[in-house]
């Protein structure tokens, strides 16, 4: 049975002993930002519900979501012991019974309190730092929903980081390449208001879509519908015509002010790295929905990796890079971009011919998310988990010849957020070719490799089994 | 009170902790910068946030919009005058 809300999945989490509740007062910095990000570095942490904020009667708040594969696995529904290859497979079936559209509702709890006057964000919501040099207090796991003022049937819903500047007042981070960035243009370029909402506090599945790079026209909804198995619940903004999620705790709606940018950031982004204070777009906040109190928040902790963000950007934006490329190779088995949003991506595949591994590569960084993103692209054969890095690295060990197997690509196009660039946007790649030479390359002269035992996989479960009885 | 970030001393509160105004939060009208008064003194005090993010009047101008705001399109133009 998929969830409908954060708090359904809440239930299901403690259930499968997943989530911890922290229990005493928590100070809004800097315990929430230390205690998420101990979480996230726990193999197998939990989700972490703080009851008592400082300051706050009335709010909790929760951190660490996707914050490890075991909870990844359980917002998917899936049994919390899930591998992630089997995951990734999981998500690629379901991924294929897109679209399966959203379903419309005309009453929720998200609509039991209605502010259109006279509010605070401050009041409304427990903020708090995230990093210590980041400008301010930022909404960093919120959805985003606008509508495209040129195709109105075109709607989006994205993550996208979100300071709170003021009671009504946020600034919003839009990167050319992202669809609400279009909106805007063709706003801006028209001289017409944008409205949005921005949906706080979400069904996991939704956020999980939300940072999916997907393409300009699939709709986000259709494919939450598709991975949960059951089409999503919406319920209409009170203004502007907007589609949002009906399990949402907290809807904040308001216009952008169009043709005016103003101090936004820093905010520490996904590289690990804060990112430099930029002039970007602010959101006027005109109107709030939520349900009664207590409101639950939902945030994401960024730092140094590995933490909560690269769980929620890993297997979305590798199956969208698999799924392009299998659609003109189909051999390829699984694609593994989960290092730093893809800066290092991972290609198991079958091989046609020797040399076909540089295909690989060449294809990936031709892909909407590949022509920027990965700098280190490893092809390894199909007989290596992608996402098993003692595989990859062993393959490297006894596959790879460094004078044969390495293509560099210099000056190529890169994300602007590497903070390793020496022109900004630009970057070198390096495809290293991880896999057994095929004809007509020369074979290897020591090629006999050994299978596991048969029984291997047999045995693994019952020991499994009878070490779970120790306990 | 001055900004820990950019010095501007036309910053004033903006809140305090609801239940038991065990925090204040400020807010700096020039680079928007919030804080609360119980965060760590790298924050909250100007002499010791570190420079490498302070930020002054040209820090400020010198900063790119972003995404850069494209010119509005003549037809649109014409349009408000005609009033359609
Ligand atoms: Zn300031």
């Amino acid at each position: 049975m998929p969830y409908g809300s954060l708090r359904d999945f809440l239930v299901k989490a403690e259930e499968e002993g997943q989530l911890l509740r922290i229990k005493e007062e928590v100070r809004p910095e800097p315990d929430i930002r230390a205690a998420a990000c101990a979480a996230a570095k726990i193999p197998g942490g939990p989700v972490l519900l703080f009851e008592k904020i400082q300051g706050y009667r009335d709010k909790q708040v929760v951190m660490n979501v996707h914050g490890s594969w075991e909870n990844h696995a359980l917002t998917l529904d899936l049994p919390k012991k899930t591998t992630v290859k089997e995951q990734f497979h999981e998500l690629a079936k379901r991924w294929d019974r897109y679209p399966l559209p959203a379903k419309r509702v005309t009453d929720a709890p998200v609509k039991e309190v209605i502010l259109d006057k006279d509010f605070s964000l401050f009041r409304e919501l427990p903020l708090f730092r995230v990093n210590p040099q980041d400008g301010g207090f930022y909404l960093s796991k919120a959805c985003t929903i606008a509508r495209d003022p040129e195709n109105p049937e075109n709607q989006n819903v994205g993550i996208y980081r979100i300071q709170v500047k003021d009671h009504d007042r946020l600034g919003i981070q839009l990167s050319a390449q992202h669809d609400l960035a279009a909106y805007l243009r063709k706003a801006e370029e028209r001289d017409i208001p944008l409205r949005v909402a921005v949906s706080v506090t979400n069904d996991p599945i939704v956020s999980f879509v939300a940072s999916s790079p997907l393409k300009y026209d699939e709709d986000e909804y259709a494919m939450i519908g598709a991975l949960r198995g059951e089409p999503v619940e919406v319920i209409s903004s009170e203004r502007g015509n907007l589609d949002v999620p009906a399990g949402a705790e907290l809807i904040i709606e308001g216009e952008i002010l169009t043709r005016q940018r103003s101090v936004e950031g820093p905010f520490t982004e996904y590289t690990g790295s804060y990112s430099t204070s930029m002039l970007q777009v602010e959101i006027k906040v005109d109107l709030i929905t939520r349900r009664r109190d207590p409101i639950i928040f939902e945030n994401l902790y960024t730092g140094r990796p590995w933490g909560e963000i690269d769980y929620l950007m890993a297997l979305n934006t590798s199956l969208t890079i698999c799924k392009q490329m299998k659609a003109d190779f189909p051999e390829v088995d699984a694609v593994n971009a989960m290092y730093t949003h893809g800066y290092c991506t991972i290609i198991s595949s079958k091989m046609r011919f020797g040399g076909f591994a540089k295909t690989l590569g060449c294809k990936l960084l031709s892909t909407p998310h590949g022509i920027t993103y990965p700098k280190l692209i490893i092809v390894v054969d199909e007989d290596v988990d992608p996402f098993d890095l003692e595989q990859v690295i062993w393959a490297m060990t006894v596959r790879f010849r460094p004078e044969r197997d390495i293509a560099i690509i210099p000056n190529a196009p890169a994300s602007t957020l590497d903070p390793a660039h020496l022109v900004r946007g630009l970057a070198t790649k390096i495809i290293i070719d991880a896999t057994k030479p095929v004809f007509p390359d020369i074979p290897l002269s020591d090629a006999g490799l050994v299978d596991l035992p048969e029984e291997t996989a047999y045995w693994m479960d019952e020991i499994k089994k009878r070490m779970e009885e120790l306990k | 009170m001055i900004c820990p970030r950019c010095d501007d001393s036309r910053a004033d509160k903006i809140f305090e902790a609801p239940e038991d105004g065990s925090w204040e939060l400020y807010r700096c009208p020039r680079c928007y910068f919030v804080w609360r008064n119980t965060e760590e003194e790298e924050v909250t005090n100007p002499d010791l946030y570190d420079p490498r993010f302070k930020l002054n009047e040209e820090k400020i101008a010198a900063m790119d919009p972003k995404p850069p705001i494209p010119p509005i399109r003549k037809e649109n133009r014409t349009r408000h005058r005609d009033g359609g």
